[in-house]
């Protein structure tokens, strides 16, 4: 495989799942929008630009925060790198190059998208929409990653889902970040009613929210969610998922053994203290700080990709 | 599809009866069907000016029709006059005996930006330059063909062909259970074949590696590059995957370097070696052409391989098919007038107005007269052009191409096509059974060309 084939199909993945991520943020942005709070209604929508990592971006652009223009900034605006728009288009204009290393049917979801992003960019579209836009989005991305169930088990299906978790865990990583310690200044702030509707934000922005309540029992702890979004590896957008299935597709790998160990051994221990971790360790040694160190060996393990396969 | 005024030629009737069943509510169906269909595939082009992202070429419902016999003639020539055109290709670079024989003069061909002096000297793997021929051809009256053009470098839209008729297929099945259309769509394993033939001399390998070179996503055949080498099953690669080292041209892969062995180029010469054509280039792969000389790489087409289409060139290829072939011509050129002739271009100053005018390098239906529907301050731009560079026109009699039924706001109307069948020259000379039927989609037009208006439609080949 084309060393620029695998780099593509590696962004390609990226891309999708950055639209999926922005998409769900702007929709727990809207719902909360609906509730009261003690001073009138929430605003959202600065936190939500803040997890979406484009706060900077926004405020060059806009003086004031308000639902239209960050919907429209993080949808569509194609000054925004990673608005939904310019993900769709760059994963379409990389499916261009490689979609020979691809079934026709992922070439045709990623294309249909683009077409259809095209169309609804075109038309006006008011606040209300938002809820049809993102789920379309959703439904957009379930269905590319659908057609991939058909592909065969090459280096090219290995380096789609390597971005994939890569990507991944990079947004829960920071969602995690960025919300935890937004939502909870101490832990015994837990139990109120806004808390627990803020929790649902960090839940639904994860797309966890019905999973947690099934995979814990009891009430809802700050401890508990932790462990949900860190180590428990049923939890698809954990970080021990995420991790575990860079090293799956990692050594998956078929092409240049040497670059594929030397890689999996700046991940090994990570993924084993993973597995093997209590979260009152983590939250011991410091939530933040293991969260932190998480991102980095997560960029440097992408960078060590780009460096070793695609160079 | 008509003989005269209202007669239907019989390999027609089939199509006729179909048409008459199918009610403007299908037809507009089918229309927004096939629209949708090459959207999502993305069968598209860009123009120069277009803002739109990308554009589809309209594609016309109704397929045009040939009896295995018109095309059997065609097919004897056009393979004849690849032939010709090759074996010309390999004269020039060598011995230059058709200019020796005064036939061709030489400052036709030494003169020309298409002559490529690194080629002088060296012969491609069986002395085939032009592996893939596009010839334009148009029909005036009842079974009369002439050849409008050659294309020896990297002719385009065999994509279309294919996908024509597979939408075709798909859309209306019943048609090809009532009519026996020749199948097409082995063409890309015959491509393959074809390259594969062509394996440089210092391959050692039964199975060559092939790639296929593209200038990359902004080129408007790039629809075209990634489905041939997906049909083919090989790498298309950009210029910046391929290098050189040693005697060889490598790919950069993930499992490090992989050796080429024949590169199907989809870029101009200008782009293929900064270090042998254009300095400035960005694109390009430094080295290439030794390793092409000293037999480590094969690239199809070869460089130098244009002059073979050159316009002023084309006036002789049925010199050429008797000179080298010792055969008489099949199919015969549009009469041409060549402007660096002092007889011809009085001849062609006198009668601007009745005359096609086209620029020797030309292409894309830019930069051409047509007499008969130009204005006055037109004809006399290209006065002033011709008297002041003379050599860089040809002209042409406005043909009477013919008409094929095309369906225009849902009704049937008659517009004008050419045909280009593609050749395929390696260790068979074979002709694809069908080719690329363009259509003047705008009211008496004479301009197919997509750039242009143009469409396209499905073309069938009857079995016998």
């Amino acid at each position: 495989m084309l060393s620029r084939t695998a780099q593509y199909l590696y962004w390609i993945s990226r891309y999708m799942e950055r639209a999926e991520t922005n998409a769900r943020l702007l929709d727990v942005g809207y719902r909360m929008s609906l509730f009261p709070n003690p001073n009138g209604y929430n605003n959202e929508w600065e936190s939500v630009l803040a997890a979406a990592g484009a706060i900077e971006g926004y405020k060059i652009k806009y003086n004031i925060i308000e639902q239209k223009k960050v919907e429209d900034y993080l949808f569509f605006d194609e000054d925004n790198p990673s608005s939904v728009f310019n993900c769709i288009l760059n994963a379409r204009n990389n499916a261009l190059v490689v979609r020979t290393s691809f079934t026709p049917e992922s070439w045709l979801a990623i294309n249909k998208t683009y077409q259809e992003i095209l169309k609804l960019k075109n038309n006006n579209f008011y606040a209300s929409d938002l809820p049809n836009l993102t789920e379309w989005t959703i439904e957009q991305v379930n269905l590319f990653r659908g057609s991939l169930s058909s592909l065969l088990r090459n280096d090219g299906y290995n380096f789609l889902y390597l971005g994939l978790f890569v990507e991944r865990a990079d947004n829960s990583a920071r969602l995690l970040d960025v919300k935890y310690f937004v939502l909870l200044p101490k832990p015994q702030y837990i139990g109120g009613n806004i808390d627990n509707m803020q929790w649902s934000i960090l839940l639904r922005s994860l797309s966890s929210f019905n999973a947690f309540r099934w995979a814990y029992d009891g009430n809802v702890t700050s401890t508990k969610i932790a462990d949900f979004l860190v180590l428990n590896s049923d939890c698809p957008r954990s970080l021990s998922f995420c991790i575990q299935n860079i090293v799956k597709h990692l050594t998956n790998l078929t092409c240049s053994p040497e670059k594929v160990s030397k890689i999996y051994n700046t991940l090994k221990d990570l993924n084993i203290k993973i597995q093997e971790e209590k979260i009152e360790s983590i939250v011991d040694f410091g939530l933040h700080e293991f969260v932190t160190q998480f991102i980095n060996k997560i960029s440097s393990v992408d960078s060590d990709i780009q460096k070793e396969f695609f160079n | 599809m008509y003989q005269s005024e209202s007669v239907i030629r019989n390999h027609y009737n089939n199509i006729n009866e179909w048409l008459e069943k199918m009610t403007a509510k299908v037809i507009n169906e089918k229309n927004a069907e096939a629209e949708t269909h090459f959207r999502n595939i993305g069968i598209t082009f860009s123009t120069n000016s277009e803002t739109a992202r990308e554009r589809i070429i309209p594609f016309d419902l109704i397929p045009r029709i040939f009896t295995f016999s018109e095309w059997s003639k065609l097919e004897k020539g056009v393979i004849q006059r690849a032939k010709a055109l090759n074996a010309f290709l390999a004269d020039i670079y060598n011995q230059g005996e058709i200019i020796k024989a005064n036939i061709i003069p030489k400052e036709l061909i030494f003169k020309k930006k298409s002559y490529e002096v690194a080629m002088v000297g060296y012969t491609p793997p069986r002395s085939i330059y032009s592996p893939i021929i596009g010839i334009d051809l148009v029909r005036t009256n009842h079974n009369e063909y002439f050849v409008l053009e050659d294309n020896c470098r990297t002719p385009s839209g065999v994509s279309y062909m294919l996908e024509n008729r597979e939408i075709m297929m798909r859309m209306f099945p019943d048609l090809f259970h009532t009519n026996r259309v020749t199948p097409i769509d082995d063409y890309p394993t015959r491509l393959l074949q074809t390259l594969m033939s062509l394996a440089p001399v210092k391959c050692s390998t039964s199975e060559p590696v092939c790639v296929l070179l593209t200038p990359g996503p902004l080129n408007s055949a790039y629809y075209e590059h990634s489905f041939l080498s997906d049909q083919m099953g090989i790498e298309m690669v950009e210029s910046t995957d391929l290098f050189v080292e040693g005697e060889f041209l490598y790919m950069k892969t993930v499992d490090g370097p992989k050796k080429v062995d024949v590169v199907y180029r989809r870029i101009d010469d200008d782009f293929l070696d900064p270090l042998c054509f254009n300095p400035n280039s960005v694109i390009g792969i430094p080295g290439i052409m030794d390793v092409y000389r000293t037999g480590g790489v094969n690239i199809c087409s070869a460089p130098g391989a244009g002059i073979a289409d050159d316009k002023a060139i084309y006036i002789y290829v049925p010199e050429m098919i008797k000179f080298y072939l010792g055969e008489q011509p099949i199919l015969e050129n549009v009469q041409t007038w060549s402007c660096d002739i002092d007889d011809d271009l009085n001849y062609v100053l006198d009668n601007l107005s009745d005359l096609v005018v086209k620029e020797v390098d030309g292409s894309g239906g830019y930069g051409m007269l047509i007499g008969p529907k130009s204005s006055k301050s037109l004809i006399e731009e290209f006065r002033r052009k011709l008297s002041t560079n003379p050599r860089g026109y040809i002209a042409q009699p406005l043909l009477d191409l013919s008409f094929s039924p095309t369906l225009i706001k849902n009704q049937v109307e008659g517009r004008r096509v050419d045909l280009r069948p593609f050749c395929l020259m390696g260790e068979n000379a074979q002709l694809s059974s069908g080719g690329l039927t363009r259509v003047a989609m705008n009211e008496g037009s004479f301009v197919v060309n997509s750039s242009q208006g143009g469409g396209v439609k499905d073309t069938w080949v009857l079995a016998e």
